[in-house]
């Protein structure tokens, strides 16, 4: 077996091995695109590689033919992976590029050009092969400068853009905040990327020796680096596949997100824009006067600032939801009862019930962010629903708040509610008679203001 | 200002045509590069993400006020949020929500200033949307719209998926894309910025169109 057969004969086994691994453990557990890419660029080097050793392919134009197909999956796989990071892949293949790409359009112009210019520069460096055949698959015989040409047309792009793209990983790994588990991941396609574009050094190295180098130690250093180059590819493959495999998956899911930004978000936007298009329009008139009221009663009961808030937030409802006018025809019980159950949804689920809030004002840090939980329409869902749905499905508030009684009070003496429902609904207990006495209070309260104006 | 006019095509012969067709797939990947002259379809969440890797805000947990300020900064002008209290022009709230608007946005291009004005009565998350909705229009290079320029069809898109562009002669831009023709679809498309921003600010790098920036294998 000669040199080259034997390095041949190294390199497929690596590539054989690492296609072997890939197949039975990676894509099984953990299949994406690039994997699959990999895994079929990983059995073609095996194969090229596999036929070199097996078959004696030195001489002639064959040889320059066979020792570029060999280099031509490195070179997919760099292009892909520029392509990658400059989000350059079909749709279907993914969009989005690297985070520090998408912030420099220089650095994704320049990685969107990898496929091209690597193409292109194989195709130049076979036109020069062919044109100039040299041994290029004789690992340690002499060889013309034109065979330097050669090699360097290829590795020069490769290393170039490996370069850029390992680069490009640890910047992306290194983003302040950044989950730990992408961070590895990156840094292992980082080193692999490294590794190519040293590689691809090496190789160029590698070719101006043959050729300029001579002397009895010539031998002895080619050596040297054609073992440094199977520990650098031994060293590439065992990267990607440390990054392939390590696995992080975000707390929400796309689909759930979509659901969210189309189903809650949309709806309680429209719920509450809505129902403040009614209130400062005058749409709802027979509004103020209740929502006065029971204001002014849950003050004099002492309630909190949040608990108000949902009593008024619930008279408005049951005001809107009972006289519905052009604008807000769409605020039916029903629409009530779906955006509440979205709501469920989203408490229901940790992340997004602690993560999802919104500022109480602009430029405002002195009160807490709302969430859906804390927002006084959540409450007020609840208890416009009890109070508005007469058809025996409520199941009612079983310990209502003290600021329910209020507003079942004030929509009943506003002929919102059917009186009679909400005294059976609430039982004549002590809080209801606090609540009414409250109310009539803030009512006179109220009327003598407006007399005194 | 960044001039976003198209290279002149007279230059172009059919060598150079062949040349710049192999050139504008590479053109294209420039993330301010407009698509003039062309029809898109409407923002998606992981177009939004690129739009805020670029504000240096992707994957990072932010609020509006932050959004605000990295988008003054990218386009180079002055955003100012004025949140008027009902106290003091108890009017403008009444006329707002007559004409069925939330908030308005005014824009001048000589002062290179922005200001939106949102009445302080309104819910907390429409008052933060509605300020993320014009900060939308903003991104969206919506304001650079010439009015001569402006599509005096009235089409009705509920088949579509792509829909017809406007090019901007001057100004900048966040957006990939050039705005739309039809002022609808602008409205819809500032709705889901908003949402988009809301969202992404919320979860930061729990967002799953985050974390596919920083997977891209």
């Amino acid at each position: 077996m000669s040199a080259a057969q034997h390095q041949a004969l190294v390199l497929g086994s690596v590539s054989f091995v690492a296609f072997v691994f890939f197949l039975c453990f990676l894509i099984p557990s953990r299949r994406t695109k690039f994997s699959v890419f990999a895994a079929c660029n990983l059995l073609f080097v095996a194969l090229m590689f596999g036929a070199v050793a097996l078959v004696d392919l030195s001489g002639g134009r064959a040889e320059i033919i066979v020792a570029v197909m060999t280099e031509l999956p490195v070179v997919l796989i760099v292009a892909w992976v520029c392509l990658a990071l400059a989000g350059g892949l079909p749709a279907q293949l993914g969009t989005l590029p690297a985070e520090p790409v998408a912030r420099r359009p220089w650095l994704r112009a320049i990685l969107g050009s990898a496929p091209l210019v690597l193409l292109l520069s194989v195709g130049l460096a076979t036109a020069v092969g062919l044109a100039w055949p040299s041994p290029a698959l004789r690992v340690y015989a002499p060889a013309p400068p034109q065979f330097f040409v050669l090699k360097a047309l290829i590795m020069a792009p490769e290393g170039l853009y490996s370069g850029v793209a390992a680069v490009v990983f640890v910047v992306a790994g290194r983003t302040r905040g950044i989950k730990r588990r992408l961070y590895f991941k990156n840094l292992a396609f980082s080193v692999g990327m490294g590794c190519i574009a040293l590689i691809a050094f090496e190789s160029t190295l590698f070719a101006g020796l043959r050729v300029w180098l001579s002397g009895g130690d010539r031998r002895a250093i080619l050596e040297v680096l054609n073992t440094v180059e199977a520990c650098l590819a031994i060293s590439c493959i065992l990267a990607f596949t440390a990054g392939l495999s390590l696995r992080y998956t975000p707390a929400v899911a796309t689909t759930l997100l979509h659901r969210l930004q189309i189903g809650w978000l949309s709806a309680q936007e429209q719920f509450e824009s809505l129902e403040w298009q009614a209130v400062s329009s005058g749409a709802a008139d027979r509004l103020t006067h209740a929502s006065d009221a029971v204001v002014e009663a849950c003050r004099i009961r002492g309630l909190s600032e949040p608990d108000t808030q949902k009593a008024l937030a619930t008279i408005r409802l049951v005001a809107v939801m009972r006289d519905p006018s052009g604008e807000t025809q769409h605020i039916t019980p029903d629409a009530a009862r779906r955006l509440y159950e979205l709501q469920q949804e989203i408490l229901c689920d940790d992340v997004l019930a602690s993560r999802i809030s919104w500022a109480a004002g602009w430029r405002s840090r002195a009160h807490e962010p709302q969430t859906v939980k804390s927002a006084p329409l959540h409450d007020a869902l609840k208890a416009a629903l009890d109070l508005v749905d007469n058809d025996g499905e409520s199941e009612g508030v079983r310990t209502p708040p003290h600021w329910y009684y209020i507003v079942a009070v004030g929509a009943a003496d506003a002929k919102m509610i059917d009186p009679a429902h909400v005294s059976m609904q609430l039982r004549d207990g002590s809080e209801y008679r606090a609540a009414i006495e409250a109310y009539d209070a803030a009512k006179r309260a109220l009327q003598m203001l407006d007399d005194r104006d | 200002m960044i001039d976003v006019d198209v290279p002149k095509r007279d230059l172009t012969g059919p060598f150079l045509s062949r040349l710049a067709g192999f050139w504008r797939p590479l053109r294209n990947l420039g993330a301010t590069q407009s698509c003039v002259n062309e029809t898109r379809s409407l923002l998606t969440a992981a177009e939004f993400q690129e739009e805020l890797a670029i504000l240096g805000l992707s994957g990072q947990r932010f609020e509006p006020e932050d959004y605000s300020d990295a988008l003054g900064e990218y386009l180079g002008i002055s955003i100012a949020v004025h949140v008027i209290p009902d106290s003091w022009y108890p009017e403008l709230s009444r006329l707002l929500a007559i004409s069925g608007r939330l908030g308005e946005l005014r824009y001048s291009e000589q002062l290179n200033l922005a200001a939106i004005f949102v009445p302080g009565s309104l819910p907390p998350l429409v008052l933060t949307l509605t300020i993320l909705h014009e900060l939308g229009h903003l991104a969206a290079g919506d304001l650079l719209i010439e009015f001569d320029e402006q599509s005096a069809e009235d089409d009705k898109h509920a088949e579509e998926t792509t829909f017809a562009t406007i090019p901007l002669k001057k100004g900048k831009k966040l957006a990939r894309g050039s705005p739309f023709a039809d002022e609808s679809l602008r409205e819809r498309e500032a709705n889901l910025r908003a949402s988009y921003a809301l969202f992404a600010g919320c979860l930061g790098d729990d967002s799953p169109h985050a974390y596919d920036m920083y997977d891209v294998l």
